[in-house]
């Protein structure tokens, strides 16, 4: 057993200094999908303002970008479901069509929440690029009914770093996850977001009570000079 | 409706409205000349004998309703979530993602990886891409089951001692009542395949309940 974190490069974070390696970390961005930052979406379907979500494109590119400088491992998660909605638990459908956007309607960017359609989509800014991991997953977390774990260990992961949306539901909820499985998590708090910005502030702050709870907290520009500097 | 039917180690009771027909890695690369099975050295006819009894019992779950799933062994084309000791194990001329006159050897999308013409799954039919020999690993097959309120498995397959057996002890775990067809599962190993469907039904049916198609149709 280790006191401390093992790695070579720094990021500075609250409540504690998040310590890596690029090889053995990978950058996690979660849900980055026109369903839940884009016109005529999901959440935008169900009333929300988009704005609080789309705020983090720009940081996940900048951060992106450094990372593939970097070399670092890159994972992309999809929330949907498949066609038949055979994957979809009756409670989220029921409770989806309730607030007027239900899984597998019809919407103004294809069905929603369906996998191969227009608004499941990750958006053009962020799309993976050839050889970056996606991950799709029917629930919030990104481990649940996925093959991610599985990825992750094959490829000697024990470093993640999350970015994504939204904070309070799948970006928390893969963090737990991954805190539970005895992974080392940094959230990046620019490039993330919530449908509810006080939401997002109190999801922030939930991971670094108790000494970092689930892990420890930064942002893209903090990353990025650790990126390049290595 | 409840059925019951006769089965070792003693009558398998089960709702048909919850119960599922798991049809597991009917593949060509486990049944057809050119594919993985017969690249490591098996003789594939011992496996083909299921392909009519599977047909049948295919055509009766249809007909009566029953949720159909089908498996599928085989990996991503990156080989990311293919653990390095799957891929050296055998120390194989033609290994996992090797080009083989079916396609990459077990690969998603290739024609090895694909369900045998004999057996497609049918619109509807969910399909489970499985990186391992159990089902349930990795997959979204648990959540499949439960949001349909499954609570038995009726099993047929390839191979008996491996994907079948691993699949059947993941949801005997998982508290699924498990019925495996012994005609319709199959192995490459004769004495494997009388083994495994020993241990299912041994200890008062410590993983579950064997039985024949032609018992199960009689009842359906």
């Amino acid at each position: 057993m280790t006191d401390t974190m093992v790695g070579s490069l720094v990021v500075p974070g609250d409540p504690y200094d998040y310590t890596f390696d690029i090889a053995t970390t990978a950058l996690l961005v979660i849900d980055m999908q026109t369903d839940f930052c884009g016109r005529g979406g999901y959440v935008d379907k169900m009333g929300y303002d988009i704005s609080l979500t789309a705020s983090a494109i720009e940081p996940i590119q900048i951060v992106l970008d450094a990372a593939r400088r970097a070399g670092m491992p890159i994972i992309h998660t999809r929330e949907g479901h498949r066609p038949d909605l055979s994957d979809c638990p009756p409670n989220k459908l029921w409770r989806s069509k309730r607030i007027g956007a239900g899984i597998g309607d019809a919407g103004p960017m294809g069905r929603i929440l369906v996998r191969g359609e227009p608004g499941w989509e990750i958006i053009p800014e962020l799309a993976p690029a050839p050889g970056e991991i996606v991950i799709d997953k029917p629930g919030k977390g990104s481990f649940y009914a996925t093959d991610l774990e599985l990825i992750l260990r094959r490829r000697g992961i024990t470093h993640l770093i999350l970015t994504g949306i939204t904070t309070d539901v799948c970006v928390h909820t893969t963090m737990r996850d991954a805190n539970d499985r005895g992974f080392e998590c940094l959230l990046l708090e620019d490039c993330t977001g919530a449908t509810d910005y006080g939401n997002h502030l109190s999801a922030i702050k939930m991971v670094k009570m108790q000494g970092g709870v689930f892990g420890t907290v930064s942002d893209a520009a903090k990353l990025v000079v650790a990126l390049d500097g290595a | 409706m409840a059925l019951q039917i006769p089965a070792e180690p003693y009558t398998f009771s089960c709702e048909l409205a919850r119960t599922a027909l798991l049809v597991i890695d009917m593949q060509r690369d486990f049944l057809e000349p050119g594919g993985f099975g017969e690249l490591l050295g098996n003789d594939v006819s011992e496996l083909r004998r299921v392909i009519a009894p599977t047909q049948r019992l295919l055509a009766a779950a249809r007909a009566r309703g029953m949720l159909v799933v089908h498996t599928r062994e085989g990996h991503r084309p990156d080989l990311s979530d293919c653990p390095p000791s799957k891929r050296a194990r055998g120390q194989l001329a033609v290994g996992i993602g090797d080009a083989g006159p079916l396609g990459r050897v077990l690969v998603r999308g290739e024609r090895g990886h694909d369900i045998i013409d004999d057996l497609a799954p049918l619109p509807g039919e969910p399909v489970i891409d499985k990186p391992g020999k159990g089902s349930f690993y990795a997959t979204d097959l648990h959540s499949i089951l439960a949001n349909r309120q499954i609570a038995s498995l009726i099993v047929a397959g390839v191979t008996t001692e491996v994907c079948v057996h691993t699949s059947v002890r993941e949801a005997n775990d998982r508290g699924y009542e498990c019925l495996v067809l012994e005609d319709c599962v199959g192995s490459y190993f004769p004495e494997f395949h009388a083994a495994a469907l020993k241990m299912i039904a041994a200890q008062g049916g410590i993983f579950g309940w064997v039985t024949t198609s032609e018992q199960l149709l009689g009842r359906l």
